[in-house]
């Protein structure tokens, strides 16, 4: 048995219906059917990412290495070789967790990675060092648990994060969940969203002044107000982090609810179209929006919004909205005289969050830079079912929260939490370190941020309680590299990996950023004062904090302190540590931190973050591929009707794809298409070979016509030979169509200068 | 297809004398070697931070090798990813023999300050939920062929909770 057999029928129709097409091109690609590029965006639109050394390379610290593997030269992408270990994201739509997703979670991560559940820093999960041809099932075991990597990376949109505290929250305008939850899941696999240049990231707060969402950080914020009585949100656009980090624009002060969702299909169709193609580094949508100006934009949105078909989807979601309503475990009951253990009311302090209802209370359980085991997370939905049910929520800040928890239980909870290890303290504080996986696995990494997280973790735990409170409110956040996966723009003390070369050897470094600010959802990003040398940035995060201890004024903030004494003054605190010793003098700096091999930048990659450049009308052609490879697959189990019917699927499926670009809103109606193809491609001569002229339409429209009453083999062997070649013929009229657009595109946006 | 995804722990006997963190250089040198025959060696990973979990990592191709501290022992876990072409017994023998290797190179590492393992007692994990369930049938199939795969010994099955992995203490008996 299969876990695919084993797991019919408990998987949603449609995830397993997509998991078993993903399944046939793993296959495809295995036996040269895909082409390498094509199959790379394919596997990341299903959450499939590579990992550092997945070139076949590693640097050990003396020469660099032929990692060598069975199934080489084969490869899952360009430079990505098949058998090299890969990374699985999986998207939890707002952090929304239940205890038996957690369990199958645990599962998954025993199985097929390392028995380690990473948080990450958009509310997902990812497992390292997994293989290619485990993926499947993985999505498969996922499914039946009601989760989804379908656009968990790629082009797309990728996890739609909410403030975790959403529901609960004692200043918020609404509940922002339901909201969060509807515009997940109809934008994934979206016609609208399958054609960007680039990723999309959306964001939920439900208050202007908190961290929450960090909705000024993302390419589409949502923040929560109420009008006149009514539900809306200030939507924002165009923000992001990356190397440049851009604050959001606001879109509309006030976009009402039922808005919401075809603004959003609205703007994805606007980036799709406009949006840049060929240079990864400028096409995010912030560069869009900059480019044309936010008014530009929005009225490019607004005209694109009055021709959107109606989608009863819109709306649909808003009355359960109004009334949406988390199921509770237990009654609210409030502390009362019960004996606290040891520990306790420092763990209280800072990870206990008192909700908005009376008895209730959320606990954040704080995740080394958002780890966990698989034995931890078993336990813990254990602890859910005991304590607050299926009201779990991963945060941005890569923990878990348990919402819900009735407050005289908390005393008992912390004793079970701390019997597993994650009863630490210090949630949100300056020991709440935040990392991207930097050079553990990612392969643009530079230098070590989680090694660096770590030590600084266990250096300022070791001091905690001695620290100022001040500082103790401090955020500290660290990148691998400069793409700010570990939102170090945010942080009061941020830091981003880079190198130095002293004398012919490279020193590993990390950049300083002060003063971004995590609060008014990202209000301001930090600015960079100078680059120390990894192993000095311990000493910098003291010398910094003390003196603002020593100078702080009243109660000002570490963001007006900064800016108080300026710049030039920042820096000179620290421009000693800045220097590079002599490696005969001082070797430790010439290594990163938990790695002891000497530094090198020979081990970075070619990143994927950015996805490959595929098209919408690739995917068809490719979908196109795979019915047709389906048909001879039936044409061999001598399927003969099946294998008609999949070589005439395939044709229209081409043809369709083609018509899409002339005009998007194509019905699925076979009879729609082919008319539509005949008068849009066929006539004009677009598709046309210069040999054999109209020959590959017009076995499609004979075929369309007239489809078969009784099934001849050499027939049904024909039909998918010309199937075959009118998807050949369908890449060459793809082409002229491109060239068609990139001349219609230059002009539009040349004009809206 | 038979059981492959199998995993091996072999227990530290002296666990004072060693910091975790001294594997690291020392599994960092393996893969300088490629020390392991049938092995591509890939990286090291530190999970320290967590705790009672799989400790300081040496990832490869084949199987991931750990000092793992999961239960609260520290031990080296060995565990096979990629199949092997044996049936059970074999492939239970095969990852033993793994494990036992990696032992004995551990053992002689002069960096790991007379780290020794115990042999006495050994824990065995089936990795694979759908080929051996943590269920009765389970238990009664492997656990007379873990014992006759490993000589003379008892073994006695681990975790009653279905959902943790089929696992047995083996020992000498």
């Amino acid at each position: 048995m299969t876990w695919k057999e084993k797991l019919a029928g408990k998987m949603p129709r449609a995830l397993a219906d997509e998991i078993d097409v993903y399944e046939t091109q793993l296959e495809l690609r295995k036996i040269g059917k895909i082409d390498e590029k094509l199959f790379a965006e394919t596997r990341l639109r299903r959450g499939a990412y590579g990992q550092r050394y997945d070139n076949g390379q590693r640097h050990d610290g003396v020469k660099t290495q032929q990692l060598k593997f069975p199934a080489s030269p084969l490869t899952k992408g360009p430079e990505t070789l098949w058998d090299a270990p890969g990374m699985q994201r999986i998207k939890i739509p707002f952090g929304g967790l239940t205890s038996a997703q957690l369990d199958t979670l645990a599962d998954c991560a025993e199985e097929y990675s390392d028995s380690i559940l990473h948080v990450t820093t958009r509310q997902d999960f990812q497992l390292h060092f997994v293989h290619i041809e485990d993926t499947p099932t993985i999505m498969r075991r996922l499914a039946a648990a009601g989760i989804t990597t379908r656009e968990a990376c790629g082009n797309a949109v990728r996890n739609v994060t909410a403030c975790p505290l959403a529901g609960v929250c004692r200043t918020e305008a609404f509940d922002v969940t339901p909201y969060a939850k509807a515009i997940a899941y109809f934008l994934l696999g979206h016609p609208d969203t399958q054609d960007f240049g680039r990723k999309f990231k959306i964001a939920f707060s439900g208050c202007e002044q908190e961290a929450c969402g960090l909705v000024n950080m993302h390419d589409m914020g949502a923040l929560a107000l109420i009008r006149n009585g009514k539900r809306g949100f200030r939507l924002y656009v165009g923000g992001g982090l990356g190397p440049v980090p851009y604050q959001a624009k606001v879109f509309a002060d006030f976009v009402p609810e039922e808005e919401l969702l075809p603004i959003a299909q609205a703007i994805a169709r606007v980036f799709a179209r406009l949006g840049e193609k060929q240079n990864r580094a400028r096409a995010r949508i912030k560069f869009l929006v900059a480019k044309l100006g936010v008014d530009e934009f929005k009225r490019l949105v607004m005209e694109e919004r009055k021709i959107l078909p109606n989608d009863p989807r819109w709306t649909a979601f808003i009355p359960d909205a109004h009334g949406f309503k988390e199921t509770l475990l237990k009654s609210p009951a409030s502390l009362n005289g019960q004996s606290k253990p040891e520990g306790y009311a420092a763990w209280a302090e800072t990870n206990v969050y008192h909700q908005l209802q009376p008895g209730y209370a959320a606990v954040t359980i704080s995740l080394p830079i958002g780890d966990l085991t698989s034995s931890q997370a078993r336990r813990l939905a254990d602890l859910a079912r005991k304590y607050c049910g299926d009201n779990i929520r991963t945060t941005v800040e890569q923990n878990l929260v348990f919402r819900w928890v009735a407050e005289k239980d908390l005393p008992e909870l912390y004793r079970e939490l701390k019997a597993i290890g994650l009863g630490d303290f210090g949630a949100g504080t300056i020991l709440d370190i935040v990392a991207c996986p930097g050079t553990d696995t990612c392969k643009l990494g530079i230098a070590s941020s989680r090694g660096l997280a770590r030590e600084l973790r266990q250096r300022l735990a070791a001091q905690y309680f001695n620290l100022d409170a001040a500082v103790k409110g401090l955020h500290i956040k660290v990148s691998g590299c400069f793409n700010s996966c570990g939102q170090h723009h945010l942080a009061d003390i941020g830091f981003y990996g880079n190198s130095r070369t002293i004398g012919n050897r490279k020193v590993p470094h990390f950049q300083v950023l002060l003063g971004g600010k995590w609060r008014d959802n990202a209000g301001s990003y930090g600015l960079a004062i100078g680059s120390v040398p990894s192993k000095n940035v311990p000493a910098v995060v003291e010398r910094i904090t003390q003196r603002f201890v020593k100078e702080r004024r009243g109660n000002e903030s570490f963001q007006d302190f900064i800016t108080r004494i300026g710049k030039a003054e920042s820096r000179k605190m620290i421009e000693d540590l800045m220097e590079v010793t002599a490696y005969e003098l001082s070797p430790e700096l010439y290594s990163d931190w938990g790695d002891p091999r000497e530094f090198t930048m020979g081990d970075m990659g070619m990143g994927e973050c950015a996805g490959e450049v595929v098209s919408r009308l690739d995917f068809d052609l490719q979908a196109a591929e795979r019915l047709c490879f389906e048909a001879q697959l039936k044409l061999e189990a001598k399927d003969l009707a099946k294998a008609d019917e999949l070589a005439y699927k395939s044709m229209l499926q081409a043809a369709q794809g083609l018509v899409k670009e002339l005009w998007y809103d194509v019905p699925n109606d076979p009879d729609v298409i082919a008319k539509e193809f005949r008068a849009r491609l066929f006539e004009p001569k677009l598709f046309w070979d210069r040999f054999v002229g109209g020959k590959f339409a017009q076995d499609f429209f004979r075929r369309h016509e007239n489809p078969p009453t009784r099934y001849e083999c050499d027939e049904v062997h024909r039909l998918i030979e010309e199937s075959q070649l009118f998807i050949e013929a369908a890449h060459a009229c793809a082409d002229k169509l491109r060239e068609q657009k990139a001349a219609q595109m230059g002009a539009l946006v040349g004009g809206s200068k | 297809m038979d059981l492959y995804k199998i995993g091996v722990k072999i227990f530290v006997a002296n666990p004072q004398v060693v910091d975790i963190h001294d594997f690291i250089p020392v599994f960092h040198g393996w893969i300088q070697q490629q020390k392991i025959e049938g092995h591509q060696l890939i990286d090291v990973h530190d999970y320290a931070h967590v705790e009672n979990g799989p400790g300081i990592l040496l990832v490869a191709h084949e199987g991931n090798f750990s000092m793992d501290r999961e239960g609260g022992r520290l031990g080296l876990f060995y565990y096979r990813k990629r199949e092997l072409s044996g049936g059970l017994e074999a492939n239970l023998k095969t990852v033993l023999n793994t494990a036992l290797h990696a032992c004995k190179l551990l053992e002689a590492e002069p960096k790991l300050n007379g780290v020794k393992f115990k042999t006495d007692e050994i824990l065995v994990v089936a990795n694979d939920r759908l080929l051996a369930p943590n269920d009765a049938a389970s238990r009664a199939k492997f656990e007379p062929v873990i014992a006759k795969a490993l000589g003379k010994a008892k073994v006695a099955p681990q975790a009653a909770d279905p959902r943790e992995r089929l696992a047995f203490v083996v020992s000498r008996s």
